[in-house]
C-alpha cells in the first residue's frame, strides 16, 4: 500500500526522483535526460501544461528552439528503462548504432541545466593498439613459461635459442594466415572464429575436428594445471609446516647449500662422496612422520584438490572467475622479477660444448630438440581465439604489426626466462641436466621468494581452472547436446572425467614437460599447421592466385606439423 | 463454472534468436540474466540454435499465463519433441503470438515451423487468436520497411488460412512494439468498446483532461480519452516505462505498487488500481479540485467498471479478485 505524494514546483523533479538517483551515475554518456528545472521562482516555471518538455531557457545557449526532439525524448526513456532490465555488462538491450542519433546531434544535459556536446570516440569498445598487444601477450602467457628452461636444456643452449626464434616466427606466420582467413569468405563473418572458418571449408569434418583439437589443448592445459596445483600446494604446505615446526628443510636435499637443488639426480655422483647417498626429497621419505604420509605430492594432494575444485567446476556460470584474469599477469611479472633476482644471486655458469656431452653440461645441439618444439607449439598457441582478440582493435590496418609486436614480446619474455635460468643454473656442483620441466622445482621448499611465487601461482590456477572447465563444457556440451547445461548429471560426468584425468596424471606421470609437448604438438598439428595452411591454399586457389612457391611452402608447413607430432613419440 | 480458473495460455513462439526473450522482458518488466556470453577472448560461443523452453509465471489480463517457446534448431530433436508434447503445448491457448526475425535467411524453414504451429492450434485450440510480429524492423532501411512488411504480411495471411492472423511490424527501438502489443491487448478485452464509452462518460463527468486505462501487468494502454489535443504522441509509452521501472525498484524491497498521486501547480495526476485487470490514470488540469474529490470519484467509478467486467466476459471473471 504505497500512496506517494509529491509536492513539487516542477514536473521534472518528479521525473528525476522517480527514476532514482542511482540511474544518474550510469548512462551519463547516453542521450539527453530532461534537465531539471531548478528555478525556484514560481513565475519562471509557469508554463502551459506540457509534460516531458525541456525549457529552452534552461539550456546553455540562446536558441529559442527546443533542443530535445520528441524522438530523442522517447528514445531516452527507452534506454533508461531497458538498462534496468539487464546486467550492466550485458549488451543485449543496448541501443545499436543505427538507432542512436549522429554524433553532431548528441548533447549531454546535466540536471542543473548546463549542456555540452559529445566529443570523441565511438562508444563501442575499440581498443588502442597497446591494449590489443597486451591482451594477446596476456592470453598467450601460460604455464608453459615454467618449462622453457627445461626445453632449452633438452634442445641444447644454442639450438634452443635458435629453435625458439624460428618456431616463434613460424607460428607468427600461421597466426597471420589464421587472422586473414575469414576475410576471404564472402559471407558476413563478423562474429566468426577460426573453428567456424574450418567448418565453412571442410563441413562437418572441419567442425568436429577443430572442436576435438581445441579440446585437446584445453584438456591438456587442465591436466597440467592439476599437476602443477598439486605441486604448488604440496610445497606451500611443506613450507608452512617447516616454518611452523622450525624444521630446517634443506638438510635432506641435494644441492648447493640449499639454494638450488636437483630433485631427481641421475647417476652422476660428481665429486663429493657424501652426496652419493642421494634420495628424492619430499615424497616418500619413510621416516615415519605422519605429515609426510598425509601430505604427499603424488598420493594424497591430488585428491584433496578434488574436494576444492570439483564443486567449482559444476557452477553454471564462470563469469565470477573471469574477474581474476589479472592475476595471471601479476604472476608472470613476479616470475620475471624472481628469475632476475636468482640470476643476479647465482651468477652465470655457461660453458659451450658443441656436440659432446660434458660431465655437467649438455651439448649445444642435441637430438632431443623436438621436445622443445612441442613445448613451444603450446607456448605460442593462440590461434583459436586470435580473430576475436583482434576484432576490437581500433586501427584494423595495424593488425599485422600489432600481432608481430605481441609475438615479439612473448618470445622475448620466454627467451629471457629460459636463458637466465639455464645460464644461472649452478653447474659446478650440479649438472645442467637437472633442470626440471617446472623450473620452480629446482628451488627448495624453504626458499621464501619461490614460496611466494608458488603460492601466487597456486591461487591463480585455482581461479583459472574453473574457467577452463567452463570453456570445455560450453564447447563440448554445446556441440553435442545443443545446450550448455543439459543437466547436472551430464556436467558432473564431464567434470569427473576431466578431474580424473588430472588426478591420474598427477599420481603416475607428473612430468609437465611431456604433457605440454604432447598436447601442444597434437593441437598444433591441426589448428596451427594443417588447417590454416590448407585453408590458405584453398582460398588462394579459388581466387586463382595460387603459385607454385606458395603451394610448396604451405605443404612444407603441413609436413612440419606432422613431423613435429611424430617426433614427440620417437624422441 | 468451476471456481478455479482454467489457465488459458498466451504462447509466444518463434525461432531461437528472434527476440522473444527481449520482447517479453521489455513488455513484462522482467530482468534478463545472461550468463553464457562474453568470457573474454578465450572462446567463442557459436551456439545460435538451441532448443529452449521457458515457462513464465507472468499473469496477463488476469488469468492468462504467458508461455515462451523457441522453435528451431536441430530438426529431428525438434520434430520429436513437437509431436509428443504437442497437445500439451497447444491445448487451452487463448492467443498465439509468433515472432519472425525480419533478417532471417531461412524463410522456408520459418514458414514451415509457423505452419506446424498453426496446424497444432487448429487441432487443439481452434478459437485461439493468432498474431504475427515481424520483428527487428530497425535493421531494415527506412525506405524499404513498408514494402518488406507488406510482402511478409501477404505471405503470412495466405499461409494462415483458414485461421485469420493479424500482422504487426515491430522493433524494440521504436514505438511499434508498444503499439503492437497494445493492439493485441485491445483485441483480447472482450467488451472493450463498452469500456471506452463508459470511460469517456467518466472523464466528462469528473472534468478530467485525460483518462487512461492500463493493463495491470504490462501497463499497455487499453483505451484512453482526451478532451483536447496533446503534444506528445509518445506519452503512453513513456508513462509505461516509468511505472515499470518504478515497479522494478519496488520489487527489490518486496513491495508492490498500488497507487500514486503527482501534483504541481498546473495539474494533478492520479494512478490507481481500477478493476481486476486494469489501472487507471486520471489527469486533472484544474489544481483547485481537491484530491479527495477525485479519489472518491475514482472509487465510485471502480465499482461501476467492475460490474461491467463481471457481467460480460465469463472467461475473465472466473479468477478471484486480486486484492
Amino acid at each position: 500500500m504505497q500512496l506517494l505524494l509529491f509536492k513539487s514546483k516542477c514536473i521534472h523533479v518528479f521525473l528525476f526522483s522517480f527514476i532514482g538517483a542511482h540511474t544518474l551515475g550510469k548512462r551519463m554518456t547516453s542521450l539527453m535526460s530532461p534537465a531539471l528545472c531548478h528555478n525556484v521562482q514560481r513565475n519562471a516555471c509557469v508554463m502551459p501544461y506540457v509534460p516531458f518538455h525541456v525549457e529552452p531557457r534552461n539550456i546553455v545557449g540562446d536558441d529559442p528552439q527546443e533542443r530535445v526532439s520528441a524522438e530523442a525524448a522517447i528514445l531516452n526513456s527507452r534506454v533508461h528503462y531497458y538498462s534496468r532490465l539487464t546486467a550492466s555488462s550485458d549488451r543485449l538491450l543496448s541501443p545499436p548504432n543505427h538507432v542512436i542519433p549522429r554524433q553532431e546531434e548528441i548533447y549531454i544535459y546535466s540536471p542543473l541545466g548546463t549542456a555540452f556536446k559529445v566529443t570523441g570516440s565511438d562508444p563501442s569498445s575499440k581498443n588502442p593498439s597497446i591494449i590489443t598487444i597486451f591482451a594477446i601477450w596476456n592470453t598467450m602467457m601460460g604455464t608453459s613459461i615454467l618449462s622453457i628452461p627445461w626445453g632449452i636444456k633438452q634442445a641444447g643452449f644454442t639450438l634452443g635459442i635458435l629453435i625458439l626464434i624460428f618456431t616463434g616466427l613460424l607460428m607468427l606466420y600461421c597466426c597471420y594466415i589464421v587472422l586473414k582467413s575469414p576475410k576471404a569468405i564472402n559471407m558476413d563473418t563478423s562474429d566468426w572464429e577460426f573453428p567456424d572458418v574450418c567448418s565453412f571449408y571442410f563441413g562437418k569434418f572441419g567442425k568436429w575436428s577443430s572442436l576435438f583439437f581445441s579440446m585437446v589443448s584445453l584438456i591438456g592445459a587442465m591436466v597440467v594445471y592439476w599437476v602443477l596445483m598439486s605441486n604448488f600446494l604440496y610445497n606451500t604446505g611443506q613450507f608452512i609446516y617447516n616454518y611452523a615446526h622450525n624444521v630446517n628443510g634443506s638438510d635432506s636435499e641435494f644441492g648447493t647449500n640449499g639454494s638450488v637443488i636437483c630433485p631427481y639426480p641421475t647417476t652422476e655422483p660428481g665429486g663429493n662422496s657424501t652426496i652419493s647417498t642421494l634420495y628424492i626429497s619430499g615424497n616418500d621419505t619413510s621416516d615415519g612422520s605422519s605429515f609426510e604420509h598425509w601430505w604427499s605430492k603424488t598420493n594424497t594432494i591430488p585428491l584433496y584438490l578434488i574436494v576444492l575444485l570439483l564443486p567449482l567446476l559444476c557452477f553454471r556460470s564462470a563469469a565470477f572467475f573471469a574477474r581474476f584474469t589479472f592475476l595471471g599477469t601479476i604472476s608472470v611479472v613476479y616470475l620475471i622479477v624472481l628469475v632476475t633476482i636468482k640470476a643476479v644471486h647465482l651468477g652465470f655458469h655457461l660453458e659451450f660444448h658443441w656436440f659432446d656431452t660434458a660431465r655437467l653440461y649438455v651439448p649445444e645441439f642435441r637430438l632431443l630438440f623436438p621436445q622443445f618444439t612441442g613445448v613451444l607449439t603450446l607456448a605460442f598457441f593462440i590461434h583459436n581465439c586470435i580473430v576475436t582478440l583482434m576484432k576490437n582493435n581500433k586501427h584494423q590496418e595495424n593488425n599485422v604489426r600489432d600481432l608481430s609486436v605481441a609475438y615479439l614480446l612473448v618470445g622475448l619474455t620466454y627467451l629471457y626466462v629460459g636463458v637466465l635460468i639455464f645460464a644461472a643454473f649452478p653447474s659446478p656442483p650440479l649438472s645442467k641436466d637437472c633442470i626440471e620441466p617446472n623450473f620452480l622445482d629446482n628451488f627448495p621448499t624453504s626458499d621464501v621468494l619461490v614460496f611466494v611465487a608458488r603460492a601466487f601461482l597456486l591461487f591463480q590456477m585455482i581461479t583459472v581452472y574453473p574457467l577452463l572447465g567452463y570453456l570445455v563444457r560450453v564447447q563440448m556440451m554445446g556441440q553435442i547436446f545443443g545446450n550448455h547445461y543439459p543437466s547436472f548429471l551430464h556436467v558432473l560426468v564431464l567434470n569427473i572425467l576431466i578431474v580424473g584425468a588430472g588426478v591420474l596424471m598427477a599420481k603416475f606421470y607428473p612430468n609437465i614437460g611431456s604433457i605440454i609437448r604432447f598436447s601442444g604438438a597434437t593441437c598444433g598439428l591441426a589448428l596451427v599447421f594443417v588447417f590454416p595452411a590448407l585453408i590458405h591454399m584453398i582460398s588462394l586457389r579459388r581466387q586463382g592466385l595460387l603459385r607454385w612457391p606458395s603451394a610448396i611452402f604451405h605443404s612444407f608447413l603441413i609436413l612440419l606439423g606432422m613431423a613435429n607430432l611424430l617426433a614427440q613419440f620417437f624422441m | 463454472m468451476s471456481s478455479t480458473a482454467m489457465k488459458k495460455k498466451v504462447l509466444l513462439m518463434g525461432k531461437s534468436g528472434s527476440g522473444k526473450t527481449s520482447m517479453r522482458s521489455i513488455i513484462f518488466a522482467n530482468y534478463i540474466a545472461r550468463d553464457t556470453r562474453r568470457l573474454g577472448a578465450t572462446s567463442k560461443n557459436t551456439l545460435k540454435e538451441r532448443f529452449d523452453v521457458e515457462h513464465s509465471h507472468v499473469r496477463f489480463l488476469g488469468n492468462l499465463v504467458l508461455n515462451l517457446w523457441d522453435c528451431g534448431g536441430q530438426d529431428t530433436f525438434m520434430e520429436n519433441y513437437f509431436t509428443s508434447q504437442r497437445d500439451n503445448i497447444f491445448r487451452n491457448v487463448e492467443v498465439l503470438i509468433y515472432v519472425f526475425d525480419v533478417e532471417s535467411r531461412e524463410l522456408e524453414k520459418d514458414m514451415h515451423y509457423y505452419q506446424s504451429c498453426l496446424e497444432a492450434i487448429l487441432q487443439n485450440s481452434p478459437d485461439a487468436k493468432v498474431f504475427c510480429l515481424v520483428h527487428k524492423m530497425d535493421l531494415v532501411q527506412e525506405d524499404q520497411r513498408d514494402l518488406i512488411f507488406k510482402e511478409r504480411e501477404e505471405d503470412l495471411k495466405r499461409l494462415s488460412r483458414p485461421l485469420a492472423c493479424t500482422c504487426f511490424r515491430t522493433s524494440i527501438w521504436d514505438e511499434t512494439l508498444y503499439k503492437a502489443w497494445s493492439s493485441i491487448v485491445y483485441q483480447l478485452i472482450p467488451n472493450v468498446q463498452q469500456l471506452e464509452t463508459n470511460l469517456r462518460n467518466f472523464a466528462q463527468i469528473i472534468e478530467a483532461d485525460e483518462v487512461l486505462l492500463f493493463e495491470r501487468a504490462t501497463f499497455l494502454v487499453i483505451s484512453h480519452y482526451q478532451c483536447k489535443e496533446q503534444r506528445d504522441a509518445h506519452r503512453f509509452e513513456k508513462i509505461s516505462n516509468i511505472i515499470k521501472q518504478f515497479k522494478l525498484s519496488c520489487s527489490k524491497l518486496a513491495a508492490s505498487f498500488q497507487s500514486m498521486e503527482v501534483r504541481n501547480s498546473n495539474f494533478a495526476a492520479f494512478i490507481d488500481v481500477f478493476t481486476s485487470n486494469t489501472y487507471v490514470m486520471v489527469i486533472m488540469s484544474d489544481p483547485s479540485i481537491p484530491s479527495a474529490a477525485t479519489l472518491i470519484n475514482i472509487r465510485n467509478a471502480r465499482k461501476h467498471f467492475e460490474k461491467l467486467e463481471r457481467v460480460d466476459g465469463p472467461k475473465h471473471s472466473l479468477h478471484m479478485r486480486m486484492r
